[in-house]
This record gives C-alpha cells, sequence and structure tokens, in this order.
C-alpha cells in the first residue's frame, strides 16, 4: 500500500519504496513487512500504531538501520540504509538516528551523564571536554540534571526514559526513532515523555513513534500498520 | 525418556560450548588428578617390585677384608640365607681430555652366580672379561661413551690403566649416575688385579632368612653376624642396613607424588569453579522456568535435581574425556621418574582402585560445586520468578560497592564499560580471578623456588673459599704436598685438612677417603647405625678456605683443640649438638668428647661436624692430610680440566694419589640435575592450572557476553562500531587478567615461600634463602593479561557481530 509523500516544499528525511520484510522461523517464512511505501519530512512527528505483531518495530528497526529489507529500498538522511555495508552503519546511525527503546535500556554500569556521552564518544563528534557540558544540557532539558551522577537503577522509570531521550539526542541526529517509548511507564510519566518527544518536532526532527496510545496529542501523521501492510489516517 | 529426563539433556545441549569448556576444564582436573594417582600406584608397586627382584642385601658388613673360609662360615650362621662376598672401591674414570669423573667400581667373584644384588644385563657382553668393564647403563652419558669403548680408570692407589667398556647393565639400588655425576663399573676380580690392586673382596652381603621386612629381625642377625666375624679375628667397619623391602628412594618418591596428587586434586577442585559459574548463569537465566515448573507441580527437590543431575553429567562426561589422558599421563610420569630413580617397569596396570577414585571424585566435585547456586536458584518463589525480567530484582547500582565504582571516572566511556562491567557479577569474578590467580602463584613460585634455590646454593658454596677440593686415597704428609702443589702452577693458596667419620658414641674408624655428593656420606665408620654416622672435617681454626654462616654460638677459633661447629644438617639430625653442650664421638679406635661452640648453616650439606686440625696434630695426625683446598689463579670452568691435570700429574710425582677433584663448577651442577625436578614439578603444576584458570576465563567472558547480549545491541544502536564492541569486551577480559595476575602477585611471596621450603624440606631436609624473582611477577602479569585478552576473543567476535536487531531481542 503506497504512501503519499512527504508535504510539498519540504525536504524528503526518510523514504522507503516498496519495502518488505520478512523472517525465516521455525513454522516458516513470517511477513513482518508487506510493500510498504513511506516519506517522511524533517520535523515530522509520526505516530506508528498497529496491534502486537503488526510490524510497529520492525518498521523503525528499518529506519534506524538496525535491520535491513528483504526487498525494497530505504533511503535516510540522503543514505540508502539498505545498501551501507555493517561496519559503516554504526557510525551513521549514531550521527543520524537517535534510538529510544520501549525498556529505557541505559547502560546499568554508566552513571546517567555517561550514558549521554557514550554516543559521543562512539561517534566523536565533539570535542571530548564538551561532551560532559553538552550532557547536562541535555539532561537539563529533559528535566534530570540533579541525576547525572547517579546510576540508572537509581532513577525511576520515568527518569530513566528521559535520560534515554537525552541520549538519543547527543550527536543532534535528525531522526528520532521510539519504540513504544510509555509502554513501561504510568500513564502521568508517559504523558510527559510523549510531551518532549513532540517537542523534538518542534525543533526540526523527524520524530517517528511506535506506540499503541490512540490519542496522542500534535501528531502530524499516523501510520497503522496492520499485518506489515501500513495505512495513513 | 521423560520429559525431565530431556530437559536435563537439552539444556546442557542449548549451552554446548559453554558444556565443553567445563567439561574441558573438569576433565583437565581429573586428569591431573587421576594421571598423578595412577602415577603413584604403578610406581610404588613397580619400584619396589623391581628392586626387591634383584634380591637386595638385607644387611652389608664392610671388613677389612675377607675370604671365601670365612663366606661360607657366615653362610653357616642362623639366620643368613645367602651371603656373598663383594668389593666396591672409589677411582677416577676419564671423561675428555684432563676431565676425570668419579667411579665407583663394584668387583664380583662371579658374574655367573650372583644371588643377592643381583645385576640385570642390558647391552653388549656378560659377564666381563678381565681388562673389561661394565657399566651402569644410565652412566654411559656421564662419561660420554659407548660400548666397545676403551677408558682410562684410574684407582685408589692410583695406577691408570685403560679398560674396555664391554656392556651396560641395570643396578637397581643405584641412584641415577647422571644425577650424581658418578660412573658404576663393574668388574672381576682379575681386571681388579690387572688395575693393580690386591685382588681381594672386602663386603658380606647378607641375605636374612625368615621375615626381610622386619628391620629389628635384620639387625639381629647382622649384629650377630658382625660378632660372628669378629670372634674369628675379622674387623667389622661398619654393618649397612637399609630400610628392608623398599627401594632407598621409595619414600622421596612416594611423597613427591603425594603432593602432585594434591595439587591434581587442587586443580579438579579448581575447576569445580567453572562448574558454579555455568550453572549459576544457566540457573539465572532459567528463573523462568523455574517458576514454570513450581507453577505446574514441581517441587524444590525435583527442580533442584534437574540441575544437579546437569552436574553430575558434567563430571560423568569429562571423567569419560579425562580417564585415557589420566592414564597415558600416568604412564608418562611413571617412565619419567622411573629413568629418574633408574628402575624399569614391568608393568603399566593401574589398579582399579585408582580408576574408582578418580570416577568418584571426578563425579561428586561438579555436583559438590553445584549444590549451593541449584539450591539458591530454586528457592526463588514462583511470583519473582514470573516477574517481568526488567522488574525482578535489584540491577548494577543497588549497592554501595557498584556506587563506589560508578565514582571511579574517566575520560574513555568504553574503558569504563569495561572495567565497570567486570563487577558486575561479583561471585563469578572473584572465582574466576581466583582461579586464575591460583595459576598465577604457581607460575610465579616456579620462579621464587628456582631463584632462591640458587641464592641458597649461591649462599653455600660461596661459604667455600677455595676453587678446588682434592680427596686423597689416603693419608699423606703435607709437606709432600705442599711440594707437589708448590710446583704446580696457577695454585694462589692451599689447605691440607682431614677429613674423616664419626658417629655418636660406641665405635671406631680411622681417617680416609673424603664422602660428598648430596646422599650423604659414603664409605664410613663403625657400629653405629649408618643413619647416625657422619662426616667429621678436621681444619685449620683460622682457616682461609671456609667461612660458613654461623646461625648459632661461634665459628672454630685458634686455640681450640677440642671445640667443635656442627653443620644445621647434623644438629637437627642428632640430639645434643647444640652450642655449650658437650657430645662424645666414636672417631678411630677412641671416644673423644668435644664442646660444642657453634652451629653453621649448610643447606643441600650431608651431616658434617667441624674440627680444630689441631686436635688431629696432637693425636698422631700431625704434618699429615688426606683432603685438600685450594684457591687457583684462574677458576673459571673452561680452565679447571688442565688445572685438575697439572695438579694430579704434579701430586702423582711425589707419590700422592688423588681420588677425586672436585671443582666449584663441578658441584653446582649436581645441585641443578637435582633442582631440575621441581622446576618441572611446579611448571607442570602451573600449566594445567593455568589451562583450568584459561577456560574458565573464557566460560566467564562467554557467560557475561550472553547475558549482556541486549547491552551489546543497544550499543551498536546508539554509535557504536561492532570493532568497539569487540573491543570492549576485549578490555574487560584484558582487566579480569590484570586483576588476577595482581592477586596473584600479592599471594605468591606467601606461597613461594611456603611452598619452596616444604618441597626443599621434603627432599633435602634444608630450608631455603627466599628470593622474589621479578620475572615471574612480570611474565605472569604478561600471560594473564594476554589469556583474558585470548578467553574474550572469540566472545568478544560473537558479541560485535551479532545483527544487531537479534541481540535488542535477546531476552
Amino acid at each position: 500500500m503506497s504512501q503519499p509523500p512527504a508535504a510539498p516544499g519540504r525536504e524528503s528525511l526518510v523514504s522507503l519504496r516498496k519495502v518488505s520484510k520478512s523472517y525465516e522461523t521455525p513454522a516458516g517464512t513470517w511477513p513482518a513487512l508487506r510493500d510498504v511505501d513511506l516519506e517522511l519530512a524533517a520535523g515530522d512527528l509520526v505516530a506508528v500504531t498497529g496491534r502486537s505483531g503488526s510490524g510497529k518495530s520492525t518498521l523503525l528497526n528499518l529506519i534506524a538501520g538496525i535491520d535491513r529489507p528483504s526487498r525494497g529500498e530505504v533511503v535516510v538522511a540522503g543514505a540508502r540504509v539498505h545498501e551501507l555495508p555493517e561496519k559503516a552503519l554504526s557510525p551513521w546511525r549514531g550521527k543520524t538516528v537517535g534510538v529510544v527503546f520501549q525498556f529505557f535500556q541505559l547502560l546499568p554500569t554508566l552513571t546517567v551523564a555517561e550514558n549521554v556521552m557514550l554516543p559521543m564518544d562512539f561517534c566523536n563528534v565533539r570535542a571530548p571536554r564538551e561532551r560532559r557540558p553538552r550532557a547536562l544540557e541535555l539532561l537539563a532539558r529533559v528535566g534530570i540534571a540533579d541525576q547525572a551522577d547517579k546510576l540508572p537503577a537509581q532513577l525511576s522509570g520515568g527518569q530513566q526514559q528521559r535520560a534515554a531521550i537525552a541520549r538519543a539526542l547527543a550527536n543532534d541526529p535528525r531522526i528520532v526513532v521510539a519504540d513504544e517509548p510509555t509502554g513501561n511507564l504510568d500513564s502521568e510519566t508517559a504523558a510527559v515523555v510523549l510531551d518532549l518527544l513532540c517537542s523534538l518536532s518542534d525543533r526540526g526532527t523527524t520524530v517517528v513513534i511506535a506506540t499503541h496510545e490512540r490519542d496522542l496529542a500534535g501528531i502530524d501523521r499516523r501510520v497503522e500498520l496492520v499485518d506489515g501492510a501500513a495505512a495513513v489516517r | 525418556m521423560t520429559a525431565y529426563q530431556r530437559k536435563i539433556l537439552r539444556d546442557l545441549w542449548r549451552e554446548r560450548l559453554r558444556t565443553a569448556l567445563v567439561v574441558l576444564a573438569i576433565a583437565l582436573g581429573i586428569a591431573a588428578f587421576s594421571g598423578v594417582l595412577s602415577a603413584y600406584a604403578i610406581l610404588t608397586r613397580e619400584l619396589n617390585r623391581g628392586y626387591l627382584a634383584t634380591n637386595p642385601a638385607s644387611a652389608t658388613l664392610v671388613l677389612d677384608r675377607l675370604d671365601d673360609a670365612l663366606v661360607g662360615a657366615v653362610a653357616r650362621q642362623p639366620g643368613v640365607a645367602e651371603v656373598e662376598g663383594r668389593r666396591s672401591l672409589r677411582g677416577r674414570i676419564k671423561a675428555g681430555p684432563g676431565e676425570w669423573k668419579g667411579l665407583q667400581l663394584f668387583v664380583v667373584r662371579d658374574y655367573a652366580d650372583v644371588r643377592i644384588s643381583r645385576l640385570t644385563p642390558q647391552q653388549g657382553a656378560w659377564p666381563p672379561a678381565t681388562g673389561e668393564m661394565l657399566v651402569e647403563r644410565d652412566a654411559l652419558q656421564v662419561v660420554s661413551g659407548r660400548i666397545g669403548q676403551s677408558v682410562r680408570v684410574r684407582t685408589p692407589g692410583g695406577v691408570e690403566r685403560t679398560l674396555r667398556v664391554s656392556g651396560t647393565v641395570a643396578d637397581v639400588g643405584q641412584a641415577q649416575a647422571r644425577m650424581e655425576q658418578v660412573v658404576y663399573g663393574y668388574v672381576t676380580l682379575a681386571t681388579l688385579a690387572e688395575l693393580g690392586e690386591e685382588p681381594y673382596l672386602d663386603q658380606l652381603k647378607l641375605l636374612v632368612a625368615g621375615d626381610r621386612t622386619d628391620e629389628a629381625h635384620v639387625r639381629g642377625v647382622a649384629e650377630s653376624v658382625r660378632r660372628f666375624v669378629e670372634g674369628r679375628g675379622g674387623r667389622v667397619r661398619r654393618v649397612d642396613v637399609p630400610k628392608p623391602g623398599q627401594h632407598p628412594h621409595a619414600d622421596l618418591m612416594g611423597l613427591l607424588l603425594l603432593l602432585m596428587a594434591a595439587f591434581g586434586f587442587f586443580a579438579l577442585a579448581l575447576s569445580g569453579v567453572l562448574v558454579v559459574n555455568l550453572l549459576t548463569a544457566l540457573l539465572a537465566s532459567q528463573v523462568r522456568q523455574i517458576g514454570v515448573m513450581k507453577a505446574v507441580g514441581g517441587s524444590d527437590a525435583r527442580i533442584a535435581g534437574l540441575y544437579l543431575a546437569q552436574a553430575l553429567l558434567l563430571g560423568g562426561a569429562a571423567f569419560v574425556v579425562a580417564l585415557p589422558l589420566g592414564l597415558w599421563g600416568g604412564r608418562a610420569l611413571s617412565r619419567y621418574l622411573s629413568v629418574f630413580l633408574n628402575f624399569d617397569l614391568l608393568s603399566f596396570a593401574v589398579p582399579a582402585w585408582v580408576l574408582l577414585l578418580s570416577a568418584l571424585v571426578g563425579l561428586v566435585v561438579p555436583v559438590l560445586a553445584a549444590a549451593r547456586p541449584v539450591l539458591r536458584g530454586v528457592a526463588v518463589s514462583v511470583r519473582e520468578a514470573l516477574a517481568d525480567h526488567e522488574v525482578r530484582g535489584p540491577g548494577f547500582g543497588a549497592s554501595a560497592f557498584d556506587r563506589a565504582l560508578a565514582g571511579v571516572g574517566g575520560s574513555s566511556r568504553p574503558l569504563l564499560l569495561s572495567l565497570r562491567n567486570g563487577f558486575r557479577r561479583r561471585t563469578r569474578l572473584a572465582l574466576t580471578v581466583a582461579t586464575l590467580a591460583t595459576a598465577g602463584v604457581f607460575f610465579m613460585s616456579a620462579f621464587n623456588v628456582k631463584t632462591s634455590l640458587v641464592r641458597t646454593i649461591d649462599r653455600l658454596l660461596a661459604a667455600r673459599k677455595s676453587d678446588l677440593s682434592v680427596a686423597l686415597a689416603q693419608m699423606a704428609p703435607l709437606a709432600q704436598v705442599e711440594r707437589a702443589v708448590r710446583q704446580t702452577p696457577g695454585v694462589k693458596a692451599f689447605e691440607g685438612w682431614i677429613v674423616t667419620e664419626a658417629s655418636p658414641a660406641g665405635g671406631a674408624s680411622g681417617p680416609q677417603a673424603e664422602s660428598k655428593g648430596l646422599h650423604g656420606a659414603g664409605p664410613s665408620a663403625a657400629h653405629a647405625s649408618d643413619a647416625d654416622r657422619f662426616t667429621v672435617v678436621a681444619l685449620p681454626a683460622d682457616t682461609k678456605m671456609l667461612a660458613p654462616e654461623i646461625v648459632k654460638g661461634r665459628w672454630l677459633q685458634p686455640g681450640d683443640t677440642k671445640a667443635l661447629v656442627a653443620n644445621d644438617r647434623l644438629a637437627a639430625r642428632l640430639t645434643g649438638f647444640e652450642p655449650g653442650a658437650s657430645v662424645t664421638l666414636s672417631m678411630g679406635p677412641a671416644q673423644v668428647a668435644w664442646q660444642v661452640v657453634g652451629i653453621a648453616r649448610e643447606p643441600f650439606s650431608p651431616n658434617v661436624a667441624y674440627v680444630p686440625l689441631a686436635f688431629f696434630e696432637s693425636h698422631g695426625h700431625g704434618g699429615t692430610t688426606n683432603s685438600l683446598r685450594l684457591t687457583l689463579d684462574d677458576a673459571a670452568p673452561a680452565t679447571m680440566p688442565a688445572a685438575k691435570e697439572r695438579l694430579d700429574a704434579s701430586l702423582d710425582a711425589l707419590g700422592v694419589r688423588a681420588l677425586s677433584s672436585t671443582s666449584r663448577y663441578d658441584g653446582r651442577r649436581g645441585f641443578d640435575e637435582h633442582m631440575l625436578m621441581i622446576d618441572v614439578f611446579l611448571l607442570v603444576t602451573a600449566l594445567i592450572l593455568g589451562a583450568v584458570g584459561g577456560l574458565g576465563l573464557t566460560t566467564t567472558m562467554s557467560l557475561n557476553v550472553l547475558e549482556r547480549r541486549r547491552e551489546m545491541g543497544v550499543l551498536r544502536a546508539i554509535g557504536a562500531s561492532p570493532r568497539l564492541v569487540w573491543r570492549i569486551v576485549i578490555v574487560e577480559g584484558a582487566l579480569v587478567g590484570l586483576m588476577s595476575g595482581l592477586l596473584a602477585a600479592l599471594l605468591a611471596w606467601p606461597v613461594s615461600r611456603g611452598l619452596g621450603d616444604l618441597l626443599v624440606t621434603l627432599m633435602f631436609r634444608t630450608r631455603l634463602d627466599f628470593v622474589f624473582e621479578p620475572v615471574g611477577l612480570v611474565g605472569w602479569l604478561a600471560i594473564s593479561i594476554t589469556l583474558g585478552v585470548v578467553a574474550s576473543f572469540v566472545p568478544a567476535w560473537h558479541a560485535s557481530r551479532h545483527p544487531v536487531r537479534e541481540a535488542l531481542a535477546h531476552e
């Protein structure tokens, strides 16, 4: 099923053309995505919804270069992601895409600030002495600057997810993908986290959120996946 | 097969790589344990069997001389089953240009009728014809000789003749010739006559009737024979009664093997650490399954049984792998030690008790090791077990230690990750580090003990100021000797000593040939027990050739006449040798009371007492000597043979017969041969423990990576390259290696000191001058870090190659 292109006059940042992804399982071939076309522009705030197993995570993984399509093309920020060699994918991802996970996935042995500095270390995007101030600035932005030197286990779930968002923003990525970022949070905290993510698009970052949430305030587009096929609301 | 049993097998199969590593580590432990145990069983059986098959003499009486009539008469004495006349005398054999080695010549009347202390022909002729000599099989290499070769030998009388080496024999009762640096030769009386010696025998070798293993009975018979011989006018100079029914070195070998078996068991116990790590990780990954099993009716005992059965299977599989390896190792070790102790192995059969004990220990150790983690693992409640993975329990950061560790900062986050990740599973880390550190302790101990031995020997030799010691065949006028020495170019200084033997009051002995070597005095005195005899060295009180380390009292002083300084070995062997005490000794025809004035430390020496030469001068031996000490202008090892030859020639020219001459360098070689065994033992132990430790580290790193697979995915998702992920794991492995190296370094000092003392006390009854060898420390640090890198290489590679999506989906 085809999707309309990005709004005229705005730069197309994500382009999926005829993308299919299937997995080999003991029960046979399982199609996770089928012929998905998707165009996203800079600053888009997109919600990917659908039932469990509908292909939301697969779609986000393909955009983030975490997975490769079985068929079709994935072009993100000008890079033909499906053709990038494995070696080039990590640095590309570190600079271009920020990833937020459902279970936060902060590294437990690093402090919150260190977790945020880590992508900067990996991609060497700032001078070493600028990395901590940058991390603190991002933590302040998500409202947990006072937790900077604590270990993740000492933070609440909501605080951990905010830290994860700060980490996703560490290298000023053009795209942030968030896979069920509120799935493990209470509704009040979930609202705060969603507000945070939504606010990113105001600064020109394309945000793609896979979610079960039905009512997302300020959402630009909703892509609903049904059995691996996409439909726009 | 029930579902329960299938789960036992499939869980292990699912973790097959780690299972294989753990099985291999346990197998190494079992192999080491069973190998040493089977060597112990083979050697103790074969050594005594081989030795007893030669019909070793129950006792040997050394007379001035004996004839056939006396032998016949003794044979008819009650309690005597067999008797045979023999003779043994010391000479020298030429090993190269100007190089002479010690020769112990045994004279047998009739080679066709050897009934006691039998010799076994090996190669070449049997029996030796006149003018020929058989050589103990291990001794040929001492003179780099071969069968058919002619060799120059010099008798105690100073006559030098050529003998043809016509064959080799095995003489099980003799120590390994290459270690003693002595050639054992076997000749007939006719050959002895050709060598210019009077052809008589002087030893009665007895085989007692009745219980030959009863030492009191043997001593009783030997004593009655002594009285019988003396009643006929003969003079018995010495009675030797070896420990009945046992090879002279059986005790030493048994101790060494038991020590090795203890370390084999230790290696096995360490391999249990891997079982702990594997099952702890398995249980941690199966908490949810345990919850489900409990929810569907599984009792704690049934579920614990499931995991304990896995431990039992690990032990069983390891035993199957280890058994052939252990048996092969046992054979190899037996062969090595049989050559070392100079006896043949007739059978390599391993008794059933060795197999049973190895199987039992191999099966029990893994189960015992698994017991605690299994019981803890299955104690989890159903609710807790079925709770979501992410909210099951406190993670890193819950303890004060975690928070303190988080305070360790640094500019490299990847390095911090490696460091802090290493401490996440602290019990696993502690066990892994301890296992590897144990190997490190043994590795460093090998270096420390070796260096300490060298230092100890250096100190001993440093006390001996002479470059060359010459033992004379008999007492010689000092003036004549002095003239000969003066005529010898290159001699800087010289002293003439008297070396004799004594025993605590009871017998008589005259001055005789000097004894040497590590196994105590050679031919010696009187009726006292052979173990109580010791060497007495009479030397000028102001000697410049000896400056022993005095540990109690004082050294001899000018003006002393009946003062005695005992070495520490003698003081430990016999009671009453304490400064200030008076001891009465049988020396020659008289009993002499001595005042003990000091104790000298002389590691690796036989029992020796030093007395002033003034005593002998005042008792009729003035102006005589039988032992020379010399310092030379040039004491380099290469110049020694020429120096010895020059001195021999000068002494010969004046009719003085040298029995042996030993340079400082020669003394060192004998020690080095003995040290080899300790070195090999420590290094092999370190190697086995190192392999177990390395496998432990590999298992640990593999488990660490497995448990953190999702984190690796996250790292990749936020921009870490596969190479960086690989490096984080490798650095973690190297840090674990470094930690174990540092722990080993801390422990190595006390452990190697204790271990060195234990080994040296067992083998030589002395203590070490301990030295910590930095080469061992640096070497082990390098090895442990390398092991850490190597052990984490494959897990790191897997971690870095795993698809990010799969890693993120990993539970």
